[in-house]
C-alpha cells in the first residue's frame, strides 16, 4: 500500500486512536485484573457498552448548580482530546500541531481538565464529590515536583522539551536507553502515572468505599451523557499518559515514519497493543500490593521524587 | 542548550547498577522489620557482585570474578546468616527475636527523612563532581553515587535509634566503599580486597557481640537508654 495520507488526516487519526481505544484499554485492564484475582471479570468491550448506555440516559443536575456543572465535562473532554495532538501517538516525525506545546504544555492542559472537573464537583455541594476533588488537587500538587524533574531530565537529555525529540533520542542508540537518567525518569513517570490514573497503591480503581476515593469520587453527582463524557475522559487521560510513557520513554518503536496509509495503520494497532501490555503490568501491580493509607501517599510521592531527582543529579555528573 | 552525551552501554550499565545500590540504601529507611533490612543488605551486596562481574568482563580483569565470588559468599550469604543467628540467639529473656520490629526507631517521618537524605546525597554527588577526575579514567557518575551511598548510610545510622539498623548502616557504608573501589581502582590487588572483606567480617563479629550485650543489658534494640549514661 502506498497511499499517502494528507497530514491533517494523520493528525485527526491521532485523536481517533486515543478516543476510540481508550475505553478498550480500560476494559482489558479490568479483565486482566479480574483474571489475576480468580474472577471471570467483565467483557473487554464492557466500557463501550457502559458509555453507550450512559449516553442514552437523561441528565440531572443538583439543585442550585450553575451552568459550570454541565459545561465542565464537555470542556474537560475537549482538553483530553487536545493533548493527543501534542504527543507522538502515531508518527516518529513531528506533526504541525505538535509544536503548539511541549511536555509542560500538555501537562498544563491535563491540569486544566482536572481543575474543571474539580470546580464542577464543588458546584454540586455533595460532600463526597468535594472530598474527592480536594484530595485530587492535594495529591496532584505533591506529584507536581516529580513531573517537573522528569521534564528537567528530558530537557537535559535532548536540549529541548518536545516529546518527539526524546523519542528520537531513545531510538538513536542503546546507550541512550541504559543510561541511569533515562531509566530513573521513566520509573518516576510510571509512578506518577499510577497515582494520576487512580491505581493501587494510591487508590482502588473499582472500589465502592468512598473514604478511600480520590479521583473516582469527583463525578459522583454527574449523570447521563455528562457522566459518560467524564468516564470517557478519564479513560482517555489514562491512555494519553500511557502513550507518553510508551511512545516517548519506554518503547518508541512501531510508529509510522512516513505518511503511508499502511504504516499509519500499523501504528494505530501497535499503540493500543503496547498500552494493553503496560495495562497488564499495572493489573499485576494492582493485584499484588495493598492500597496505601491516605497519609502514606506522601511516602509514595517522595519515592517517585527521589527517582526523578537522582536522574537529574546523574546527568550533571559524567553524563549519567 | 546542547544535549548531554550518552555515556555508552558499559558506563551506562555500571551507572545503573550504582544507582540501584543507592536506591537500596534509600529503601532501608522504609523497612520496618530487621529481617527485611538484612535482606536488603544482602541484595545490595549482590548488586556489588554483579557490578564486579561486569567490570571484570569489560576490562578483562579475571581476578574480579574471584572478588565477586568472595563478595557473594561473604556478604550475601555469611554476614546475613551470622546477623540473623546472633539476633535469634538473644533468646529466652524476653528479648526481641530476629523479626524484631524496628519501625518506631526513626526519629523523623519517612518522607522528611528521604528529603534530608536526598539533600545529603546531592552534597555527595557534587562533592565528587568537583574532584578533578577525567571522565576517561573512571565512570564519574558511579564514583559520585558511591560517595552518596556512604553519606546516606550515615543518615541511616544517625536517624535510626536501634543497634541493629546502625550496624547494618555501617555494613552498607562499606558497600559504598567497595563500589568506589570497583569503579576507581578495579585492578587493585586481589589480596587487598580480600583483606578488606575479612576486615568486614571482623566488624560483623564485633558488632554482633555488641548487639547481644546491649540486648542482654537493656532488653531492647533501642539505644535511647544509653543517653542516661552521659556524665
Amino acid at each position: 500500500m502506498s497511499i499517502l495520507l494528507p497530514i491533517p488526516v494523520v493528525q485527526l487519526l491521532q485523536l481517533v486512536t486515543i478516543a476510540g481505544a481508550a475505553p478498550g484499554v480500560s476494559g482489558v485492564i479490568a479483565r486482566a485484573e479480574a483474571r489475576l484475582q480468580g474472577r471471570r471479570g467483565p467483557r473487554v468491550l464492557q466500557p463501550y457498552y457502559d458509555l453507550a448506555k450512559l449516553f442514552r440516559k437523561e441528565a440531572l443536575a443538583p439543585e442550585g448548580a450553575s451552568w459550570v456543572f454541565l459545561a465542565a465535562p464537555v470542556a474537560a473532554a475537549t482538553c483530553y482530546l487536545t493533548v493527543p495532538l501534542l504527543i507522538p501517538v502515531l508518527t516518529t516525525y513531528p506533526l504541525p500541531l505538535g509544536y503548539m506545546g511541549d511536555i509542560l504544555g500538555g501537562g498544563f492542559i491535563l491540569a486544566l481538565a482536572s481543575f474543571l472537573v474539580a470546580v464542577a464537583a464543588l458546584e454540586t455541594g455533595s460532600p463526597y464529590a468535594q472530598l474527592g476533588a480536594s484530595r485530587a488537587k492535594t495529591f496532584a500538587a505533591i506529584t507536581e515536583p516529580v513531573v517537573l524533574f522528569v521534564v528537567f531530565t528530558v530537557a537535559l537529555l535532548t536540549g529541548t522539551d518536545l516529546p518527539y525529540a526524546l523519542a528520537a533520542t531513545v531510538r538513536s542508540s542503546a546507550g541512550q536507553i541504559i543510561r541511569p537518567a533515562h531509566v530513573l525518569a521513566a520509573a518516576a513517570l510510571f509512578m506518577v502515572i499510577l497515582s494520576e490514573t487512580a491505581r493501587i497503591p494510591v487508590e482502588t480503581h473499582t472500589g465502592t468505599n468512598e473514604f478511600g476515593m480520590i479521583e473516582e469520587a469527583r463525578p459522583f453527582e454527574h449523570s447521563g451523557p455528562y457522566f459518560a463524557l467524564l468516564r470517557w475522559g478519564s479513560a482517555a487521560k489514562q491512555l494519553i499518559l500511557y502513550t507518553i510513557l510508551i511512545n516517548v520513554f519506554v518503547a518508541p518503536w512501531g510508529l509510522a515514519a512516513t505518511r503511508q496509509a499502511g504504516a499509519v495503520l500499523v501504528a494505530m494497532i501497535a499503540l493500543p497493543a503496547k498500552a494493553c501490555v503496560l495495562g497488564a503490568v499495572v493489573a499485576v501491580i494492582d493485584s499484588s500490593f495493598a492500597k496505601l493509607r491516605l497519609f502514606k501517599i506522601t511516602e509514595f510521592a517522595s519515592a517517585a521524587f527521589l527517582l526523578a531527582v537522582l536522574g537529574v543529579f546523574t546527568l550533571y555528573l559524567g553524563g549519567g | 542548550m546542547l544535549p548531554v552525551q550518552a555515556p555508552g552501554v558499559y558506563a551506562g550499565g555500571a551507572n545503573v547498577i550504582a544507582v540501584l545500590i543507592l536506591l537500596v540504601e534509600f529503601g532501608m529507611f522504609r523497612q520496618a522489620l530487621l529481617r527485611d533490612q538484612v535482606r536488603l543488605y544482602a541484595s545490595q551486596s549482590a548488586l556489588i557482585a554483579v557490578l564486579a562481574v561486569l567490570v571484570g568482563a569489560v576490562r578483562h580483569l579475571p581476578e574480579l570474578y574471584v572478588l565477586a565470588a568472595a563478595t557473594v559468599a561473604l556478604k550475601v550469604v555469611a554476614i546475613p546468616l551470622v546477623l540473623r543467628r546472633l539476633l535469634r540467639e538473644t533468646g529466652p529473656a524476653g528479648a526481641p527475636a530476629a523479626g524484631a520490629d524496628i519501625a518506631g526507631s526513626g526519629g523523623l517521618g519517612l518522607a522528611s527523612t528521604v528529603l534530608i537524605a536526598i539533600v545529603v546525597a546531592a552534597f555527595g554527588f557534587f562533592a565528587a563532581g568537583a574532584l578533578p577526575i577525567s571522565r576517561s579514567a573512571a565512570p564519574v557518575t558511579a564514583l559520585s553515587v558511591s560517595l552518596s551511598v556512604v553519606l546516606v548510610a550515615f543518615v541511616l545510622m544517625i536517624q535510626r535509634q536501634d543497634v541493629a539498623s546502625q550496624a547494618i548502616g555501617l555494613f552498607s557504608l562499606e558497600n559504598g566503599i567497595s563500589l568506589a573501589a570497583l569503579v576507581v581502582a578495579a585492578s587493585l590487588p586481589l589480596i587487598l580486597e580480600v583483606a578488606l572483606l575479612f576486615d568486614l567480617l571482623l566488624a560483623v563479629v564485633v558488632f554482633g557481640l555488641l548487639i547481644r550485650m546491649h540486648i542482654g543489658r537493656a532488653e531492647s534494640l533501642s539505644t535511647a537508654d544509653l543517653t542516661s549514661l552521659r556524665g
